[in-house]
């Protein structure tokens, strides 16, 4: 049991919409297994251990590692699943990493796999209990059942997303203008990967704009879909990594520091007002994440991001806890183009959480992107050589954060 | 070669209907294993959980337990499984260097909801489910009926497996009360309520109550917190087919792979030689046969000529196994727990003499599809 030094060789998906009712999360998962394995030309043989992940409420199966057990190939082979809410498929990964980084002998490639099947379900039923969060707090409001439901079960994502939205335009100035800019800049970027879901090469600000409000000031336009769909990346020791790709995607910091749960501004623990747009969990997991890689100015090491924003405020607000931009400044970036693709910091030139979210996978995806990044083989390459890429998750009650820190060298000792 | 110790541990006594809320279960567990070795909240670098949404009756069962569970501003995540792949994900965590102290616990509260339908609800959704056959304890009297005809062994032979688990039960403080039954007959068991035919209520380990914690750091640091950590050797984990039909139930072919595994990665040779005590996660009395056959300490379909009481050739399950309470997301940590008693000479009534070497084992899915097996040894200065 001698540590060892993990890289990403390899990363599959499978084709997302909001109805994959041609197959079942099963035969779904193995799309997305099938495309990873065939991109590094690497059989299943190959393989030592399964982690793999999904947000079991959102599909009604409990445990469905167990039956799915064949189309994941994990046949008497190791396997757990994690399972963390939103940032589950970070979760994955970073599972993913720590298997194959504690170099337990005969565990030197393992297959990290994330997925979600949100129409077999229903989405909202399953978020409900989340926001609705505990009834003692609920209780504690003061709020009449009836009012509190509305509140809660009707607001759930989106009523923190609107929260967090007003909050960062009254102090940076940022207007909804930018807003829609995020989310055309998304779509677009979205429409030049196979297997993501709103692909709108066309899209523009003043068609989101015409688009009417879900949630002052956000949008229909702006929102996230619902999606359907599956990620799968596989990881390895180091020199197999190098036998395997040009360039592999060596994983040097990885970190899921939780916050203190909060329903809409209330700590869950009764501390009184938690503020959603505070995200202490994102900045202590950059700074952990960080310091393993050896990273010591972000803002100048990071060459690509791609993080999790279901909504389009929420991509700013990540920028600038995760340390790429200073406060109050990521939206004059976006209007300047340094986050396009051919810009000086691309950000999710897959298209992102705002144009694909299957929950469990989306964690994954991210990770999943920043790492091809690197290797030279994502759909939507940047021009510019990327040596360092971050993928980034969030979840849970606004409390919980992934970060993956990636890059083309090993990492320095 | 790095190694990982249990430095600390804590097990909230289980009952049927716990009179504490979920949260206050894991506070307790967290809460006594952070104080049975004296370190502080602020020591801890990760945290690792063992929970369930469909048991929590809740979508993202870490969500609220970060505070109770101490993960707050820790590097935490969850492993829905049994506990003990948890304590798993939480030895890699400080294997790589990353963790200096990872905090592990698993708990849930059964008498929220009905064990046996969220094992239904884990069955295929196109093929099983609809049918509504099968969950834990139809599949669970598959297994037992395919291993009494395959070995011809007998009925009282298996209820033998639950006398000792039970008579075992009643020297263990923290075992369910109710599991407890210290006059125990293979005639009381046989003749126990059929839960599915052959299986018996009293064969059956029963959903319970409850909480547990583990502390694990990396060598050097467990040294620091105490002279005697119990060393994990060696970590074996498998999972195989799903289908009962491509199954031989008659065996454990996931803690066959499992064992090989671990005791390789231990160096152990001939298990049953060089393991003192196995403490195994038996969801029925005929689980632990089996498992004692996958396992090595016996030919197949010899498992009832073992002799395994406290004081046999080799002990299993001293402390009752998991029929002195199962709480899902916590039976497998607990038998770790019970490992590290039997090392430590913590075990109080059902000690064993001179122990050494314990195999622990953890479990989920129907007839065990999915094990995990830990090779646990005595530490200290060398």
């Amino acid at each position: 049991m001698s540590k060892q030094q993990a890289a990403i060789v390899s990363a599959g998906f499978c084709e997302h919409a909001s109805k994959r009712s041609d197959v079942n999360m099963a035969e779904m998962a193995n799309e997305a297994i099938q495309d990873c394995l065939n991109n590094a030309n690497i059989e299943m043989d190959a393989v030592d251990a399964i982690v793999m992940g999904n947000m079991p409420a959102f599909e009604g199966a409990n445990l469905p590692e167990l039956w799915m057990t064949d189309w994941v190939g994990a046949r008497d082979k190791p396997l757990i699943r994690v399972t963390t809410g939103g940032t589950t498929g970070g979760s994955v990964a970073i599972a993913g990493y720590y298997h194959v980084a504690a170099g337990l002998p005969g565990i030197e490639t393992v297959l990290a796999v994330a997925f979600e099947q949100q129409s077999c379900g229903n989405t909202s039923v399953g978020l409900s209990s989340v926001a609705l969060g505990e009834i003692s707090i609920v209780n504690a409001l003061g709020l009449p059942a009836e009012s509190a439901m509305r509140i809660f079960g009707a607001g759930a994502a989106i009523g923190i997303a609107s929260y967090q939205a007003i909050n960062y335009m009254k102090r940076s100035g940022c207007t909804e203008e930018d807003l829609a800019r995020v989310v055309v800049q998304n779509r677009r970027n979205a429409a030049k990967n196979w297997w993501t879901h709103l692909k709108m090469p066309d899209y523009t600000i003043e068609q989101v704009m015409a688009t009417p409000y879900v949630s002052y000031p956000l949008r229909f336009g702006m929102v996230t879909p619902a999606s359907d769909g599956a990620c799968a990346v596989l990881f390895t020791r180091e020199e197999i990594a190098k036998d395997t790709v040009d360039i592999p995607a060596y994983v040097n910091g990885v970190s899921s520091v939780a916050n203190e749960t909060g329903i809409v501004g209330y700590a869950a623990a009764g501390a009184g007002q938690l503020d959603p747009c505070e995200q202490l969990g994102a900045v202590e997991s950059a700074k952990l994440a960080y310091s393993q890689a050896g990273i010591s100015f972000p803002e100048k090491e990071i060459d690509y991001a791609e993080v999790y924003s279901p909504f389009p405020n929420q991509e700013l607000m990540w920028l600038e806890r995760l340390g790429l931009f200073k406060e109050n400044t990521a939206h004059l970036r976006y209007r300047d183009g340094t986050t396009a693709p051919n810009g000086e910091l691309p950000v999710n030139c897959s298209g992102g959480v705002n144009s694909t979210n299957a929950i469990g996978a989306s964690g994954l995806e991210r990770v999943a992107e920043a790492a091809l990044q690197i290797m030279g083989k994502a759909e939507n390459q940047v021009p510019k050589t990327v040596h360092t890429s971050i993928g980034h998750g969030w979840g849970g009650c606004i409390n919980f954060v992934t970060l993956t820190v990636l890059s083309d060298q090993p990492r320095r000792k | 070669m790095n190694k990982v110790g249990i430095v600390g541990y804590y097990q909230v006594p289980p009952a049927l209907d716990h009179n504490m809320g979920r949260y206050e279960l894991i506070f307790q567990a967290v809460r006594g294993a952070l104080d049975n070795v004296g370190l502080k909240h602020k020591d801890v670098t990760s945290v690792v959980s063992a929970t369930n949404d469909y048991y929590d009756g809740r979508t993202i069962s870490n969500c609220f337990t970060v505070e109770a569970g101490g993960g707050y501003m820790k590097d935490e995540t969850k492993v829905e499984m049994d506990g003990a792949f948890a304590v798993h994900y939480g030895m890699l965590r400080a294997l790589t260097g990353h963790h200096k102290l990872v905090l592990v616990w698993g708990g849930s509260m059964s008498s929220c909801y009905p064990y046996s339908s969220s094992t239904l609800l884990s069955t295929d959704p196109t093929f099983e489910r609809p049918l509504e056959l099968i969950n834990d304890m139809t599949a669970g009297a598959f297994q037992m009926r395919a291993y009494m005809n395959h070995f011809n062994v007998s009925a009282e032979d298996i209820a033998q497996v639950a006398v000792k688990n039970r008579r075992n039960a009643t020297s263990n403080e923290l075992a369910l009360p109710e599991s407890q039954l210290p006059a125990a007959t293979t005639e009381m068991i046989l003749k126990a309520d059929v839960l599915s035919s052959p299986v018996t209520e009293l064969m059956y380990s029963h959903p319970c109550d409850g909480a547990a914690c583990i502390i694990l750091a990396p060598e050097q640091q467990a040294l620091k917190i105490r002279d005697d950590p119990v060393w994990i050797t060696g970590v074996g984990y498998s999972q195989e087919a799903y289908y009962l039909g491509d199954r031989d139930l008659t065996q454990s072919q996931s803690m066959k792979n499992a064992a090989q595994m671990a005791y390789k990665m231990a160096g152990v040779k001939d298990p049953k030689k060089e393991t003192d005590v196995a403490e195994v996660f038996e969801h029925f009395a005929h689980e632990e046969m089996i498992f004692s056959e996958a396992l090595g300490f016996c030919k197949p379909g010899e498992g009832a000529s073992l002799s395994t009481e406290i004081g046999g050739e080799l002990p299993i399950n001293p402390s009752g196994g998991a029929m002195s309470g199962n709480t899902p997301c916590a039976t497998g940590m607990i038998r770790l727990i019970e490992a590290a008693k039997q090392i430590h000479g913590d075990a109080s009534e059902h000690q064993v003499k001179d122990v050494h070497r314990v195999v622990a084992s953890g479990q989920i899915g129907l007839c065990a599809q999915n094990n995990i097996l830990f090779v646990l040894e005595r530490g200290g200065r060398k």
